[in-house]
């Protein structure tokens, strides 16, 4: 394999990129040109944005960052597969597929699973037609625009019409050395009344490495299809994290979508699902715990574009140290979206009083005849709840442990996969420290 | 304790000017004025402006450092909010100048929740 510039993304390690990949369709070369060009003629999002006003990037340098292959494929234990048993998994290390396996019987029915820089080769029809959509604009800023043109990581799985997958497939991407990236795409097509769980996490192999994620996410669920996506970001601290995710739910889909958010120093994600077809559904489960200095942002968006769908959209953050988190949550209705129900909540629970949470919900409806509420709390833990429960015995760690347990439970109990819910509940407890006096 | 950092030779910060520096990861506003050097948080405590990009006042009995988004003024000294609508202090940092060089040190605070 040619090896790709040491450092940095500029031109020379772009053309080297390219010619590490002579292999990929022409249609996709000219793609990752396009978006290249666009991505030197422009600038990096600053402060003065609304978007960008609580997010401060200007410690952010892209040339710390390297999208060379690691030195060795990554080994950090996965949380969301342990057992579980599996329909296909994926494991990949900055950006670069380790393995890839999906059961045969799949196979024969037409499924599609794999690293996306294969499967591009592969089937590359399939991969051109799901970027066709445009379901993540790759001009949208400048993230964007770097992802298009130089990922080489990410998941495709497209699963045929009518075809049920009762096994979960789980998907980890992990980062390994200093300044190493990953730039990666996921692409999950459902077809009419196909059904399918996808278990997404990422890992960083030590806790000290500085790294770079920039990827995006984009789903599509034709008629009456249905999704359980969960994503689960874990990297370690040190770690920047930018992500670009939309999801299109057809005429009578159903998605229930669950976002875990632990890890990373800055966090930017935009996160849209748009109903774009009658009678679709769903469900957004968002859990974030953060400590330390990170900064989490969540830009969420339900846009409901047609008439008769549903939408239910729950945040749940709890802080410590100096952490922050940013969450906007928009619902969209346009004019076509009558009869809509919406609805968007944010729940932070401040277990420092240098923590800070920013929740910043928003409603826009063109149509006349909706339901769409909100909702945001911000709050700390009660004194008297601590006291209720060490008078019965429990340590002050483990009474805060089990308020803060008690506060995301809301949200676990509408996650509907064992595994998710136990990992995310294990890895809450392991870090909530004692909570200082406020 | 943390360690001094160099931020620069001090003829990179002419009298009056505030400047962002990277301190251990964690943005710092330098500024020098009336012969003085400073280091305060680069964030407003109210809405999270970056205070480098605001006026400095150094006429007044308090020198100070104003937000630019919406006014917010914070003390060079100790970096205490001194007007609306900030109401907490950022935080300040302890800075020294040896060999032509800028040190900045970050407060323990941010030492101990670096995770």
């Amino acid at each position: 394999m040619t090896a790709i510039a040491e450092s940095g993304f500029d031109t020379s390690a772009f053309e080297a990129l390219l010619n590490d990949r002579t292999a990929e369709p022409k249609w996709l070369s000219q793609r990752r040109r396009d978006s290249w060009k666009a991505f030197e003629q422009t600038a990096w999002p600053n402060g003065k944005e609304e978007e960008w006003m609580r997010t401060d990037i200007r410690l952010f340098k892209l040339d710390k960052f390297s999208s060379a292959p690691a030195a060795q494929p990554g080994s950090a234990a996965a949380l969301l597969s342990h057992g579980v048993e599996l329909g296909g998994r994926i494991e990949s290390t900055n950006g670069r597929t380790d393995l890839s396996e999906l059961d045969a019987d799949l196979a024969e029915q037409g499924v599609i699973f794999g690293g996306l820089s294969q499967v591009a080769i592969e089937h590359s029809d399939a991969v051109e037609k799901a970027f066709a959509r445009g379901v993540v604009s790759p001009t949208y800023d400048r993230f964007a625009m770097l992802n298009d043109a130089c990922w080489t990581g990410g998941v495709f799985l497209q699963v045929p019409k009518g075809v049920h997958i009762e096994k979960p497939l789980h998907a980890i991407s992990r980062l390994g050395g200093e300044g190493a990236a990953d730039l990666s795409k996921t692409v999950v097509v459902l077809g009419d009344g196909a059904e399918a769980t996808l278990l997404m996490e990422t890992l960083s192999e030590d806790a000290i490495a500085a790294g770079l994620h920039n990827g995006t996410i984009e789903i599509v669920l034709g008629r009456g299809a249905k999704l359980r996506f969960v994503s689960l970001q874990n990297w370690n601290n040190r770690t920047w994290h930018f992500a670009h995710q939309k999801a299109c739910v057809g005429r009578e889909a159903q998605l229930q979508w669950t976002i875990g958010a632990l890890g990373a120093r800055l966090a930017k994600v935009n996160q849209q699902v748009a109903l774009v077809g009658p009678d679709a559904e769903a469900q957004v489960n968002g859990v974030m715990f953060t400590q330390g200095k990170q900064h989490l942002c969540y830009n969420t968006h339900q846009h409901h574009e047609a008439a008769y769908c549903r939408s239910d959209l729950l945040y749940k953050a709890a802080l410590q140290d100096q952490s922050r988190t940013v969450w906007r949550g928009m619902i969209k209705v346009d004019e076509a979206g009558q009869r809509t129900d919406a609805y968007q909540r944010n729940d932070n629970l401040m277990l420092s009083k240098d923590a800070r949470a920013d929740s910043i919900p928003g409603l826009e409806i063109e149509a006349d005849d909706v339901r769409c509420t909100h909702g945001s709390t911000s709050g700390r833990v009660d004194d008297h709840q601590i006291f209720y429960a060490m008078a019965r015995g429990f340590t002050r760690q483990e009474a805060v442990r089990m308020i803060v347990t008690g506060f995301f439970q809301q949200v676990f109990d509408r996650i509907t996969i064992d595994s998710v819910r136990e990992a995310l509940g294990e890895a809450i407890g392991a870090r909530v420290q004692d909570l200082p006096n406020q | 304790m943390n360690d001094f950092h160099s931020v620069g030779p001090t003829t990179d910060f002419p009298d009056p000017s505030s400047q962002l520096v990277e301190v251990d990861e964690i943005a710092v506003v330098l500024i020098h004025a009336a012969g003085h050097f400073y280091a305060l948080d680069d964030v407003c405590t109210h809405d999270g402006g970056p205070l480098s990009d605001g006026d400095l006042c150094v006429e007044e009995a308090t020198p100070t450092i104003a937000c630019p988004r919406h006014g917010a003024q914070f003390a060079l000294a100790d970096g205490a909010a001194v007007t609306m609508p900030a109401t907490k202090a950022t935080q300040a940092h302890e800075v020294k100048v040896e060999g032509g060089q800028v040190y900045v040190r970050l407060c323990d605070s941010h030492a101990n929740t670096r995770k």
